[in-house]
């Protein structure tokens, strides 16, 4: 398992579910059983499983929106949850019903109102500010769901397949606004049946299978959480970037960044593609601050080999100075 | 919680769902209260035709947000402070609903009692009459709480047991709302103006445990 943020020493754990076990009705089947998980703060953490094992279930109750049937769960963040619909009808514009949100997730009026623009406009909706969220396209309304749950910085993110019904820009958003949350000291549990989506980012990954959940090694196949095949080890990308004579790179970086030496003094930093924006700023507003020299894309590390059919992405120089 | 019931006020006023129970409410009043009608009568009539209101107003409430709006402001708060400001909302409306009807009628009625020999003073008879429709809104608002998701889930069963349990709250004989909306008729007749403080009283503790038992099953149901 890679470091998580902030470092072993400091991990303080958000929620913890004990012995957690949900079932419909006194006689119904089990969908959880003897479950433990811990989520500590700063840690992404992703859940595998086939379809009908109770990953919905898992993170209804990780959310707070479903009881155990047994077990408890400890701790309570500020959470937020995206669900995998969001067909809503109701009688707000979509800004409208942001603000109402952002008061209930405990902004203020004024700060919900421009929260509630502000991720709009990240996810290309400021067009449909004004809305009726009624006339909403599904993908629009999906982006609304996602700007809800980030309006107050929170302290645990539920996604559910979040990223499903998002166009590709507003996907990678989602990817980069998720990086944020747990760079900031945040916790984010998800599920998605794309194998890549935050590939090399999680922290941990979990597998719900026969109402069990079992840790799974981070950095191994993911095949039962959609196609078959080896994971694709994700884009990763490289900075190389020039700190105080003799300093090391700070603590607690974003991304946990694979760390080596480059030509001329500098250091070079691989995180995955989530994490970069993340750790530049964090590189950037270091103290002292750290001098940014070349952004890449390196080509995927040896072992994963990229779907049959697929060519890994060639190292593309996205900034030169 | 405040802004989970400006979020829900919001919600049922700009849904045309608050319409239908207002219309039948004014309908009801406008067949059965005539000016110069003695007031108690009139406002014990008031006061029992808002109850199965209330109790349609939290169908409203409890029903109007979507299964995917709930779950949100649920992560956000939690399960059970979502099904209050419902509940509240909708009690808040009905109440309001019931001030107004009551003093508009209560302007408009003869203050004299049922055979026209004693006056009654229309203030204190407005008090007594604010108290019947408090009483028959905290009631209805017990009863659609009991009646509606997440105790009964199916539509049919609980539009038939709100329906139901609205009459025998009116009718039956322990029931609190019952006996402010009789102390009311019977006062017309004496011409003495009732004061329904312990039916008030009452409605509103059957009130609260309707409402928690509600909002303690709202998690368990998600």
């Amino acid at each position: 398992m890679r470091a998580l943020r902030p470092p072993p020493g400091e991990l303080r754990t958000t929620l913890a579910l004990e012995g957690v076990g949900r079932r419909y009705g006194p006689r119904g089947p089990w969908v959880l059983r003897d479950v433990e998980l811990a989520v500590p703060a700063g840690a992404l953490l992703r859940i595998v499983g086939t379809n009908g094992t109770g990953k919905s279930t898992l993170l209804r109750i990780v959310a707070g929106i479903d009881r155990p049937t047994v077990g408890r769960v400890r701790g309570r963040p500020r959470t937020a949850y995206v669900p995998e619909r969001f067909p809503v009808e109701l009688p707000f514009t979509a800004v409208g019903y942001l603000t109402h949100l952002g008061r209930v997730h405990g902004l203020r009026g004024r700060p919900a109102a421009h929260a509630a623009a502000r991720w709009l406009e990240r996810f290309g909706a400021a067009g449909h500010a004004h809305t009726p969220l009624a006339e909403l396209s599904k993908g629009t309304s999906q982006k609304v769901a996602v700007a809800q749950a980030l309006l107050a910085d929170p302290e645990l993110l539920v996604l559910d397949e979040a990223w499903t019904g998002l166009d590709q820009r507003a996907r990678a958003e989602l990817d980069r606004a998720v990086a944020e949350r747990v760079a900031d000291g945040g916790a984010v549990v998800f599920v998605d049946h794309d194998p890549r989506r935050l590939a090399g980012a999680a922290d941990a990954v979990y597998h719900v299978h026969g109402a069990g959940l079992a840790p799974r090694d981070p950095d191994g196949p993911l095949a039962a959480d959609g196609p078959a095949g080896p994971r694709a080890a994700g884009r990763r990308v490289r900075i190389e970037a020039v700190g105080p004579p003799g300093a090391a790179p700070p603590d607690g970086l974003p991304g946990a960044p694979e760390v080596a030496g480059a030509p001329d003094g500098g250091t070079a930093l691989t995180v995955p593609a989530a994490y970069s924006d993340a750790l530049l700023r964090a590189l950037l507003t270091a103290h002292p601050p750290w001098h940014i020299r070349a952004v890449t894309e390196p080509p995927a590390p040896e072992g994963p080999v990229a779907p049959a059919g697929r060519a890994p992405h060639p190292p593309k120089p996205e900034e030169r100075p | 919680m405040t802004a989970l019931l400006r979020y829900q006020a919001e919600l049922l006023v700009r849904s045309h769902r608050l319409l239908p129970p207002l219309l039948l409410y004014g309908i009801f009043l406008a067949i059965g209260v005539q000016s110069g009608q003695p007031v108690l009568d009139s406002l014990g009539y008031t006061a029992a035709g808002l109850l199965p209101v209330a109790a349609w107003l939290v169908r409203v409430c409890v029903a109007g947000d979507p299964p995917a709006a709930r779950q949100v402001a649920a992560a956000a708060t939690s399960p059970a402070r979502v099904h209050l400001a419902c509940v509240l909302t909708a009690l808040l409306c009905s109440t309001a609903l019931g001030a107004l009807a009551t003093v508009v009628v209560a302007r408009i009625s003869g203050a004299h009692s049922a055979d026209h020999r004693v006056a009654v003073p229309v203030g204190e008879a407005t008090v007594g009459g604010l108290l019947a429709a408090v009483a028959c809104a905290l009631l209805g608002t017990a009863v659609g709480a009991l009646c509606n998701w997440p105790l009964l889930r199916r539509p049919g069963y609980a539009l038939l047991a709100t329906a139901l349990a609205a009459l025998v709250a009116l009718v039956q004989a322990p029931s609190p709302a019952h006996a402010a909306v009789r102390d009311l008729v019977s006062g017309s007749h004496s011409g003495a103006v009732p004061m329904p403080v312990p039916a008030c009283a009452a409605a509103a503790l059957l009130c609260a445990a309707a409402t928690a038992v509600a909002c303690a099953l709202s998690a368990r149901r998600a």
